[in-house]
């Protein structure tokens, strides 16, 4: 094996799927996956393969080796992609819908395209459904109360932006319920600290973009201390988005020192800061923050 | 009939200027730095040049002579190949040119047609031709050898090495050695079964193979439990030395499969991440030295042997020295394969330590998620290290990256990834890297240069006293090869993937590397 990057961090060639394949790959599994009916149009659309043991079996170990870096080893959420587990996807809730999300990934957000066989992508979605939705770690709040929070008095919005609105220092919030789980919802606010960025994880990290909101302050040669996040940065230069949200480029020639704090810039809101009801309703605005569906919108 | 006979003479002096690379040239590389004529510049594997022009002194007055533009999209890793003023490289997704190395202008453009389902486990990549005669080689990534000729890039032979449906599949530069063609697979990731494999120049007819998982009766089968050799991996995807005096190749290997899971591959997995000295003329084994026996974290050894000759304990000794990826400095005898030395050259967490016989003492892991150093990158990984036989240092781009490993079993399908497991860098540290320079002979670290991100481009040294390296920034970097200050650098706007090459032309040195999808040329005003 050649690099880090690699069927984790790579998106596998896209290569045709047609019916045939499907009929074809399950042969070649010897029959431990069904193979799907195909439509007139060449398209499945419906997985025969649910509920079937032995191809959820399937679905969890490819699961495990391509969609957990981001979704979670268990499917229920990871620093990069939403919960899978709840029954209900962001992207379309119907087979055909699933298979296309998995196929061709999600334009504008970080999924990718995905060159499994059709028969694998039955058994992913077979696994997915397998799932027993997780456990609500909070109960339901009011979400109009919430967004008063965020625009409000819990100064979010000072750093956060959703649609148009809002602080530059944070990432934007604009539909973090399609992107994040709740549980890492609650971490972020409560300990944010913890988990700084997938951005080790990035598949654009080797083309030197950190996307990580770790805390970095620059000391200029007078003694001067400029903090902010690192929208990049490399051996030579940083390149900061400041406290005060101005750009401030410097080469690391002309300063003292660059200081990389692992701590976010974000202050942990813990129950004094924020208590647990307004938790509940800061999380249950957070959740209808979901962007636009890209996709046709299908019931199941 | 005049009218023949004065096309034959132009013939004839087309021939002259540009003449055939002669396995003889290949010997005597050292000696024609004007041109860059295998994958490490020579068979030692030094990636060395004499050329001096550029130097300490006036190497921050560098610039842009030409950029030529491969136009498509992935990983850039080729070594080009320059003879007598026309640069040969591979690119992406099959493709391949000729340029004339004082513009940049494109002579041929050469793109295989490749199959729509191919599974290279890091990319569509290629690192490089390897020339003999009139004739450059290519190892494809659907399996395939292929001869073309160096003048227009016609096809002129074609063979299959495997089954590029099972993911069998090439990205590494062959290397020529008298009429051969010697090449290595890749596909570790999907349970292949390795093998390094040299073709006949003139033909294409395969002269031997040498299969890295030894099968039923091989010495070394009892190494693999059950039957775990059938799908044991072991590639060889780096291109290997060459001891003309001893006829020996020295091809590394990769790791066995499937990578982080060794459930149902008991044993010590033989001969997976090793060094393999191979009689060019038979592919026989002479000796092998196993780095990491039974490895679970993806610690291929597949990087460049080089060969130097030197005092080792007050007598002269052929030495083998090798910046490993699982984090350890090795010093073998070349000759038979005798361990003589070796220290960890960065954070190791996997061993404890070497043994005296040269085996790592092992820590085992918790097959429920255990940080390990290095991580599955390595300390090191495949890009090109660098010798310098005046400041006799050994350059060397680490990673600092540390992975913490989970494992489970998984069944075995053709063509289908076979690892056994996930990893994910620490999320704790962020990894970076260094351009490190080791003592050749006791890898005791002389001076770092510290990189923002871990490498994938490698080091090349020469006379003038600098090394030439990029980064995964996009810097091109040159530094002073004694202390590692850094002369000059330019950003070349994309991840840099490969490592420098140098060559002249008109009186003037030039510098190639390539970065995203273009190749640089640099020289001085």
């Amino acid at each position: 094996m050649n690099l880090g990057h690699r069927s984790i961090f790579l998106q596998k060639a896209p290569g045709p799927s047609a019916g045939i394949a499907a009929l074809l790959s399950a042969t070649l599994l010897g029959g431990l996956l069904i193979p799907n009916l195909a439509t007139a149009a060449g398209k499945p659309t419906s997985n025969s393969a649910e509920g079937k043991a032995a191809a959820i079996k399937e679905g969890a170990s490819l699961f495990r080796a391509n969609c957990s870096p981001c979704h979670g080893l268990s499917a229920r959420g990871g620093g990069r992609g939403p919960d899978l587990s709840s029954g209900r996807w962001t992207h379309g809730s119907t087979d055909s819908a699933m298979f296309r999300t998995i196929t061709q990934g999600v334009p504008g957000t970080e999924m990718p395209a995905n060159g499994f066989q059709d028969a694998e992508i039955w058994a992913i979605i077979a696994y997915l459904r397998s799932l027993a939705p997780p456990d609500h770690p909070l109960a339901p709040g009011d979400p109009v109360n919430g967004k008063k929070i965020f625009f409000g008095s819990s100064g979010c919005s000072n750093c956060h932006m959703v649609k148009g609105s809002g602080g530059l220092l944070g990432p934007d919030l604009s539909r973090v319920a399609a992107s994040r789980s709740v549980a890492y919802l609650i971490d972020s606010i409560r300990r944010p600290d913890q988990e700084l960025s997938g951005g080790m994880l990035d598949p654009n990290n080797h083309y030197g973009l950190p996307l990580v909101y770790d805390t970095v302050t620059v000391v200029t040669t007078s003694g001067a201390r400029i903090t902010g996040v690192a929208r990049n940065e490399d051996s030579f230069s940083v390149q900061l988005l400041a406290t005060d949200q101005s750009l401030q480029l410097f080469l690391k020639k002309d300063v003292k020192e660059v200081i990389h704090e692992r701590k976010s810039l974000m202050p942990p809101y813990l129950e004094e800061a924020l208590s647990t009801s307004q938790l509940q309703d800061l999380i249950s605005y957070l959740e209808t923050l979901r962007g636009e569906e890209t996709g046709p919108k299908e019931g199941r | 009939m005049k009218k023949i006979l004065f096309l034959a003479v132009l013939l004839v002096a087309g021939a002259d200027s540009h003449s055939q690379v002669t396995y003889e040239r290949l010997l005597g590389a050292p000696r024609e730095p004007q041109n860059w004529l295998t994958y490490s510049g020579r068979y030692s594997g030094w990636r060395y040049s004499i050329l001096n022009q550029v130097n300490t002194d006036n190497a921050a007055r560098l610039g842009m002579r030409w950029a030529f533009q491969v136009a498509d999209l992935g990983q850039f890793e080729t070594t080009p190949i320059v003879v007598d003023g026309v640069l040969y490289g591979t690119g992406q997704n099959g493709r391949a040119f000729a340029l004339d190395a004082r513009t940049g202008r494109a002579i041929w453009r050469y793109q295989r047609n490749l199959p729509a389902k191919l599974q290279p486990c890091c990319g569509m990549v290629n690192r490089g031709f390897a020339i003999l005669g009139d004739r450059l080689f290519m190892a494809t990534l659907d399996a395939h050898v292929i001869a073309l000729d160096a003048k227009t890039g016609n096809l002129l032979w074609d063979v299959t090495s495997a089954d590029y449906h099972k993911a069998y599949t090439f990205t590494v530069a062959p290397l020529a050695v008298k009429n051969e063609v010697i090449v290595g697979i890749s596909g570790g990731e999907y349970g292949i079964r390795g093998f390094i494999d040299a073709y006949d120049a003139a033909t294409g007819r395969r002269l031997w193979r040498f299969e890295t998982v030894p099968g039923p009766g091989q010495p070394g089968h009892e190494t693999w439990a059950g039957e775990s050799w059938r799908t044991g991996g072991v590639p060889a995807w780096i291109t290997g030395s060459y001891d003309p005096e001893l006829n020996l190749v020295y091809w590394p290997t990769g790791n066995p499969s499937p990578s982080n899971y060794g459930g149902e591959r008991g044993g010590d997995n033989l001969y997976s991440n090793s060094m393999l000295a191979l009689d060019a003329d038979t592919g026989k084994l002479k000796w092998y030295f196993q780095f990491t026996p039974h490895d679970l974290y993806d610690y291929d050894a597949t990087q460049i042997p080089i060969l130097v000759d030197a005092d080792w304990e007050g007598h002269p000794r052929k030495l083998l020295i090798q910046a490993n990826r699982n984090g350890f400095f090795y010093v073998l005898d070349r000759t038979d394969g005798k361990f003589l030395f070796a220290k960890a050259f960065g954070t190791v967490t996997w061993a404890k330590g070497i043994d005296p016989d040269g085996k790592p003492i092992v820590n085992r892991p918790n097959p429920a998620g255990t940080r390990v150093c290095p991580g599955a990158p390595g300390l090191t990984n495949w890009f090109a290290p660098s010798y310098d036989p005046q400041t006799k240092l050994l350059y060397v781009a680490t990673s600092t990256e540390c992975d913490v490993f989970t494992s489970s079993p998984q069944p075995y399908r053709a063509g289908h990834d076979f690892l056994g497991s996930v990893y994910v860098p620490d999320p704790v540290e962020r990894p970076t890297g260094a351009l490190e320079a080791f003592d050749v002979l006791t890898g005791t670290e002389k001076w770092s240069f510290p990189y923002f991100s871990s490498p994938n481009g490698g080091a090349l040294s020469t006379s003038g006293g600098v090394v030439f390296a990029g980064d995964s920034d996009g810097n091109f970097i040159v530094l002073d090869a004694k202390t590692g200050r850094d002369i000059w650098h330019v950003q070349l706007g994309a991840a840099i993937y490969s490592t420098a090459i140098t060559f002249e032309l008109d009186g003037m040195q030039y510098v190639v590397i390539p970065a995203g999808s273009t190749l640089f040329a640099f020289a001085l005003p």
